[in-house]
């Protein structure tokens, strides 16, 4: 079945090996053990966040806002967490909080079907203005709990925390896209709104909990991010919701819904972050980090099209 | 299986065709869509194409609007051989194509869309809007539309979008234009006037080519017929040599006995239906019928009578301003498709791309949408159980695809709707709604489409059939209800039924 991985990850399946045999042949030290870690790492908070936007591109909606969410969570939650002591607490702020964002973003596309390319532009202003009312400043780790640090930092396994949660939740995604009527009906609303309307599919009740799974994912990537960085950011995740699209798109979800997988995805994540990785490593100039992952972007889109063109009729 | 070389037309000897292709051939990857093909049109002729769908029309006629290249033939416009390349040529060569899905900019005016590709500059290269709107009507009174030109186009009616695309082909001094089932979404006066603007083509000596699956429209309005099956050219005769049993047959190849199967008796269940008091905002005034299990119900009505809307209130898809409606006896609540689906209600959408089918997904996705539940386990969808209850759908309705994998997009009309019928009866109904069951499909599948529903019919669901083709109505009703402004304006068993007395209280 179409639904898993077929040949349509080929091109980024080439493309991802064919960077890796160029990178690891100008910088050998690109095999070594830390540095395949060192890559992990970086996909880890990307891949848990775009498992919730593969959804949501499926069911043919978007979430513009979530790295205006992540860095709004993060100081949630280490704040909470100063004040009450609690990691605990301070974990279900910043889950509920983003949650709520993502409750909020789906109520407004669903409930007053305001576009939501529109809607989440909107709260994404709205957060990035609304952290600076509720913090001027990064909020400190003032609470010093050693089960926050290793939240980022620490190891099972010889794998970082941070790795195996994506994995966790990526394998959750896939799960629930792959194999349940919830994704299957995703697939359909975003395929055909209204023949799955006609079918007594709820399609605004599944795009809503497509939302709500996405900004709950912003929470987890939120906690996550505040412990690497040892604070609440208000500026940290600029850019980041682009970097998440661009990652599901260059893994062949199609904007306009009803196509994509998470092993897409997860290629395309791999490949933006090898391409990071490779960059850093060979000395080149960090601004090409921007500039790389554009050319990428279409170069595979194109030649994805090519493949489909090939292969239909 | 090469053509017969004496079904052939003769050279024409007296006027030069307009267009002469010659053993066109076009192979997409793992298809032969055209093997050998022959059109010969004359100036001044309409000459209809005919065949079902995938017989090779559609690529045809692309081939002849410059959008596919041919691998194999020739093509002679005028006496001189030629390539098409792109729509460009094919325009600039006087070939206008007028496809089924219009392609005009809705946001710009008629007068605008007439003159795209070549403005009028005035000097200074500013474009002459006055000229533009000018030249616009002179054109329109010679195809006598009565159209104004400065209407912003997406406003306009289907019917007279299409007049604004036959007016481009003039304005580009076309020698040759294609119509591509022109009249699947007209009314009865909307074709007559369609009808006389091609006579006034044709008197200008344009050739043109006519592609319709209506029989009654080709003997109509054809000179000539030529026939399409498999990608292969079958005959091309005169109209006068056929009748249409005679043509139904070069198209499919063999007889159909009875388009309209009837396999059972006049037996009558219970009311599953029953709907009163019914308005809504849009359009529907004070309706009210009952239906019953084992009968088809078949609704009649000119285009804007409220067929559709009707539909789509009684599945609970559209809301409703008054009124009840009940499913088996049990309430459906407005404006709602779930309790509709579990109440036993559905519809098949007049709009099979837009309200139908998943275009991208799979056969057995499209399939199985509605009936997912039914395969599930703890949410889990059971991919074993899915798959066999599909492939017994498939089997059963004689659907013809390479694999239940094949995006639904590559079926043929006749196969998709046989799905999304499969779709509903794999969830199990009380009551289908089918809107322009037919709409787009070829004669052979339709005899099977309708002795599809006809056997729901005897199993005992209640079918609703919406419907604007007088002969499936007479064809296949119990009974007769006649639609117009919204409103149900008569009703007739099926022995009483006939077209004069059903046309009279349609136009209300």
């Amino acid at each position: 079945m179409s639904l898993v991985s077929d040949r349509s990850q080929i091109v980024l399946l080439g493309i991802l090996a064919l960077l890796c045999i160029a990178i690891s042949l100008a910088a050998p030290q690109f095999y070594t053990g830390a540095n395949v870690i060192a890559i992990l790492r970086q996909c880890a908070l990307v891949l848990i966040v775009a498992t919730g936007m593969t959804m949501l591109l499926v069911a043919a909606e978007v979430d513009l806002s979530v790295g205006a969410s992540l860095a709004f969570t993060g100081c949630v939650g280490m704040d909470v967490t100063n004040r009450t002591g609690s990691l605990v607490l301070g974990t279900l702020a910043a889950l509920a909080f983003a949650g709520g964002v993502g409750l909020f973003n789906g109520l407004v596309v669903t409930r007053l079907k305001v576009n939501s390319l529109i809607a989440t532009i909107a709260t994404m202003m709205m957060l990035q203005g609304g952290v600076y009312l509720y913090t001027r400043e990064a909020v400190q780790n003032l609470h010093q709990i050693r089960a926050f640090t290793e939240l980022g930092a620490g190891y099972v396994g010889g794998l970082p925390i941070p790795v195996l949660i994506a994995a966790l939740i990526f394998i959750a995604g896939f799960v629930a896209l792959r194999f349940t009527t919830f994704g299957r009906y995703l697939y359909a609303v975003g395929a055909n709104g209204k023949a799955a309307r006609l079918s007594g599919l709820r399609a605004e009740r599944l795009k809503l909990v497509a939302f709500l799974a996405t900004g709950l994912l912003v929470g987890v990537a939120g906690l996550i991010l505040a412990s690497l960085m040892n604070a609440g950011q208000p500026t940290a995740g600029r850019g980041f919701e682009l970097t998440v699209i661009a990652a599901v798109i260059l893994g062949g979800t199609s904007l306009s819904g009803g196509r994509g997988t998470l092993v897409g995805t997860l290629l395309g994540v791999l490949v933006l972050k090898v391409i990071d990785n490779g960059i850093i490593i060979l000395r080149w100039n960090q601004d090409l980090q921007m500039v790389v992952p554009g050319v990428v972007i279409i170069l595979a889109t194109w030649l994805d099209l090519v493949r489909r063109r090939r292969d239909a009729r | 299986m090469p053509a017969d070389p004496a079904l052939r037309p003769a050279a024409e000897a007296a006027a030069a065709p307009a267009l002469e292709m010659r053993g066109i051939g076009k192979r997409f990857p793992g298809v032969i869509a055209l093997e050998d093909v022959d059109l010969v049109l004359a100036p001044g002729k309409v000459h209809a194409l005919m065949g079902e769908n995938g017989a090779g029309k559609s690529t045809l006629i692309k081939i002849m609007a410059g959008v596919y290249g041919k691998d194999a033939g020739s093509i002679r416009i005028g006496g001189r051989e030629t390539e098409l390349r792109t729509p460009r040529d094919a325009l600039a060569q006087g070939l206008k194509v007028v496809f089924q899905e219009i392609a005009l900019i809705g946001e710009f005016t008629v007068a605008e869309n007439i003159f795209l590709e070549q403005y009028p500059v005035g000097r200074a290269g500013s474009i002459d809007w006055k000229r533009i709107r000018g030249e616009a009507a002179a054109l329109f009174a010679r195809i006598g539309f009565d159209v104004d030109p400065a209407a912003k186009t997406g406003d306009l009616p289907i019917s007279q979008q299409q007049m604004v695309e036959i007016a481009r082909a003039l304005a580009h001094e076309a020698r040759i234009v294609v119509m591509d089932e022109p009249t699947s979404s007209l009314t009865p006066s909307e074709v007559a006037l369609l009808f006389a603007v091609i006579r006034r083509l044709t008197a200008l000596g344009i050739a043109v080519v006519y592609v319709s699956h209506k029989l009654d429209e080709v003997f109509e309005i054809a000179d000539e017929v030529t026939v399409l099956r498999d990608g292969r050219h079958i005959s091309t005769k005169p109209i006068g040599a056929h009748d249409h049993d005679s043509l139904i047959h070069d198209m499919i190849g063999r007889r159909i006995e009875n388009l309209f199967p009837r396999s059972r008796g006049h037996h009558k269940g219970e009311v599953v239906l029953s709907v009163s008091n019914l308005s809504t905002d849009a359009k529907l005034k004070d309706v009210a019928f009952e239906a019953r299990a084992g009968e088809v119900l078949g609704f009649f009505g000119l285009m804007g009578a409220g067929r559709t809307e009707l539909a789509k209130a009684i599945v609970g898809f559209d809301p409703i301003r008054t009124g009840t409606i009940a499913i088996g006896g049990r309430p459906l609540k407005p404006h709602d498709t779930r309790t509709g689906v579990s109440l036993g209600i559905g519809l098949l959408s007049e709009d099979r791309k837009g309200e139908g089918l998943m275009l991208e997904l799979p056969v057995q996705q499209n399939m199985s949408l509605a009936a997912l539940e039914n395969f599930s386990r703890a949410g889990f969808v059971e991919e074993g159980r899915e798959r066999s209850a599909v492939q017994s759908f498939v089997d059963r309705f004689r659907v013809k695809t390479p694999s239940l994998a094949q995006p639904i997009k590559n079926l043929s009309g006749g196969n998709q709707q046989k799905v999304l019928i499969a779709r509903w009866l794999m969830r199990g109904l009380k009551v289908i709604v089918v809107d322009e069951p037919t709409r787009g499909i070829d004669v052979g599948a339709k005899s099977e489409i309708f002795a599809l529903l006809d056997r729901l019919a005897g199993e005992g669901l209640a079918v609703v059939m919406m419907t604007s083709e007088m002969p499936e109505l007479l064809g296949l009703s119990d009974r007769i209800l006649v639609m117009a402004g919204g409103r149900i304006t008569a009703g007739f068993e099926r022995d009483a039924a006939t077209q004069e007395k059903i046309l009279n209280a349609a136009i209300g």
